[in-house]
């Protein structure tokens, strides 16, 4: 960012101290704390109704909170939420483009109202286009497009001044993989570039793949925090599951196998499940052994720990309803659509 | 994704100072906001049924189908229905504008806007003016359609003026309180309900295609004092020089005409203003 007042080179790029926000009876967001160094990549990682999106919206001047107190590039987000907008950019988790402009419209638009000359607007929306790969369908409707495609133009506009912020909010949900991995593409483009980047997202993996550090919260609440490999390790690394075809399948394997391997036994699901710590060569060890034993298996899988893996490990109680992913919803009621009466995680 | 645009990133020049001159910004951004509003109507057409086919499809019903049935004493019913036809379809803005506000607000674009560093009042003065301009074409092609199909206003140029400048503020009022209804009503599916619901029936009770003196007491008494009565009153007195009687507001249709219009926008402007900074912000 070149504008001069907006260098402020000592300030981390997000400074919050116990941020909470309450609709009504329930707390979405209680007593956060959250330090993003400049320059780094901080992930919110949780499930649905954690209160991620109230969170990113309490940062993005979009929401006033109740209690606490945040600052971004060193403004304040209550006080200075002018200086704090052209800071930060928010890229929500619906795609945030007018439906009924093109790709390239929008993108003029945005660039407009940030305060560009008609010229300059179309020279940076020319820009985006070819940097974000947009020439194919970039005269058609956003409304026309396919969820990848916008969120490529929603990532787009997010970027007409370079940020000191970017917030991507949940930038993956709904998407299919091809189009997740063009976005974690971007997204590390941009962090190579120097972009300090808030993120969040329900996927352990996502956070994994992009984030410097990465806050587990639920309930509004901190539930850890650390470095991925820091959350792994108290996770649990990979596992090789084993389904058998019947029980009686399962006790065989079990007597096969465990001598050479710590199993764990989930009789219910027909599952013996194995610590891989070498990964592939941990699996293959597992295969062989199995096949020497001559037993006769339904599939042989070797599993990442997912956000449900690192609840049970960190909270001692798996997710509770946050698997169920509710995209379509408006965004501005999807917090508040947590039921209040549950109970806050304590740490 | 080229990389060489990296390099190119960096250079780009910082956007302009945005602390300049308050009200130029405002300005500036509504002009922008309003001309993305516009935009969207030849690719929307849908969005202009409210204020076009439907009150075609009035005209038509009640000129050939029900027409036929209605006397009115003193004047050929034609010239007695387009004033009405004309209130009702300044009356239905308040459904076109609320649809395509609580569109605009289920919308994440909205939100978008309002992380920009613009002026946050020109994002509701924006919607305010593209569906004020959005009126305005509707109306048009209701009075060209009614002009063709035979209507003959009796105007005189003062009166022109003065019946285009209520109008104008009529559509300002109700494109206001269109905007607060679709701000509280945030589902575009619930907003048209309620525009069914509401507005129609009072459309229908405001003499606008048969006179209040025949009604039953009860619908009588709504419509000697339903808004659109004295706009619907205005526009046949100053077009047609026909006069409504029946109550206050009846007799002086001008005056109270602009009372109403005054008194929605003092209601909806403010409120509408407080919803927008909490409709989003909770």
């Amino acid at each position: 960012m070149l504008t001069p007042e907006a260098t402020r080179s000592n300030s981390a790029a997000i400074e919050a101290e116990g941020l909470t926000k309450r609709f009504g009876e329930f707390t979405a967001v209680d007593a956060l704390d959250l330090h993003v160094e400049t320059g780094t990549v901080v992930s919110l990682l949780g499930p649905n109704g954690a209160g991620k999106t109230t969170m990113v919206r309490m940062l993005a001047t979009l929401l006033r909170p109740d209690g606490g107190s945040a600052r971004i590039a060193g403004h304040d987000v209550v006080g200075e939420a002018e200086r704090v907008r052209r800071a930060i950019s928010l890229t929500g988790q619906f795609a945030a483009l007018d439906k009924n402009l093109t790709a390239r419209e929008n993108l003029v638009l945005m660039a407009r109202l940030r305060g560009h000359g008609r010229g300059a607007a179309r020279a940076i929306a020319k820009e985006l286009i070819e940097r974000f790969d947009i020439e194919e369908f970039h005269d058609r409707l956003v409304k026309n497009l396919s969820g990848g495609q916008r969120r490529r133009v929603d990532l787009a506009a997010g970027l007409i001044d370079k940020p000191q912020l970017l917030v991507l909010d949940e930038p993956t949900t709904g998407l299919d993989p091809r189009s997740r991995q063009v976005v974690w593409s971007t997204v590390r483009e941009l962090v190579a570039e120097g972009v300090t980047l808030l993120l969040t997202t329900q996927y352990l993996e996502e956070a994994d793949a992009l984030a410097d550090r990465v806050v587990l919260i639920d309930h509004g609440r901190e539930i850890a925090a650390g470095t991925p490999a820091q959350l792994k390790a108290q996770v649990g690394e990979q596992r090789v599951d084993v389904l058998a075809p019947d029980g009686a399948a399962l006790e065989q394997l079990r007597e096969a196998l465990d001598g050479r391997f710590e199993t764990a036994i989930a009789r219910e699901q027909r599952t013996i499940s194995i610590p891989a710590p070498a990964e592939v060569e941990d699996l293959a060890r597992v295969t062989q052994a199995i096949k020497a034993s001559g037993i006769a298996v339904d599939e042989i899988a070797l599993r990442r720990p997912t956000l449900d893996d690192a609840f049970l490990a960190l909270t001692g109680h798996p997710v509770e309803d946050g698997e169920q992913s509710d995209s379509e919803q408006a965004p501005n009621i999807r917090d508040r659509a947590e039921s209040p009466e549950k109970e806050g995680v304590t740490r | 994704m080229s990389s060489h645009a990296i390099a190119e990133d960096n250079s780009r020049i910082a956007a302009p100072d945005r602390s300049r001159n308050t009200v130029r910004r405002f300005v500036g951004d509504t002009a922008l906001l309003t001309a993305r509003s516009l935009r969207s109507i030849p690719r929307v057409p849908e969005r202009l049924l409210d204020v076009t086919i439907q009150p075609i499809i009035f005209i038509l019903l009640f000129l050939y189908v029900f027409g036929s049935a209605i006397h009115v004493v003193g004047i050929d019913y034609k010239n007695y229905l387009f004033p009405g036809i004309l209130g009702q379809s300044l009356a239905f803005g308040v459904i076109g504008a609320g649809v395509a506000t609580s569109n605009d607000m289920t919308e994440g674009v909205v939100d978008r806007f309002r992380s920009l560093p613009i002026s946050r009042l020109s994002i509701i003065t924006g919607q305010v003016m593209g569906q004020f301009c959005e009126a305005l074409l509707g109306l048009t092609i209701t009075v060209v359609v009614g002009l063709l199909l035979g209507w003959d206003p009796h105007l005189t140029l003062a009166h022109g003026i003065e019946l285009l400048a209520l109008m104008m503020l009529a559509v300002l009022a109700f494109t206001w309180t269109g905007v607060l209804f679709g701000m509280i009503v945030r589902s575009p599916d619930a907003m048209q309900g309620m525009g069914f619901i509401i507005i129609l029936p009072l459309t229908f009770m405001a003499g606008t295609f048969v006179p209040i003196e025949g009604l039953d007491a009860v619908p009588r008494a709504i419509a000697q004092w339903d808004p659109i009565s004295a706009l619907v009153a205005t526009v046949r007195k100053l077009t047609e020089g026909y006069p409504s009687h029946g109550s206050w507001q009846l007799d002086h249709p001008e005056v109270a005409m602009v009372m109403w219009c005054v008194l929605l926008l003092a209601i909806c402007v403010p409120l509408a203003l407080r919803r927008f900074n909490r409709t989003l912000a909770s």
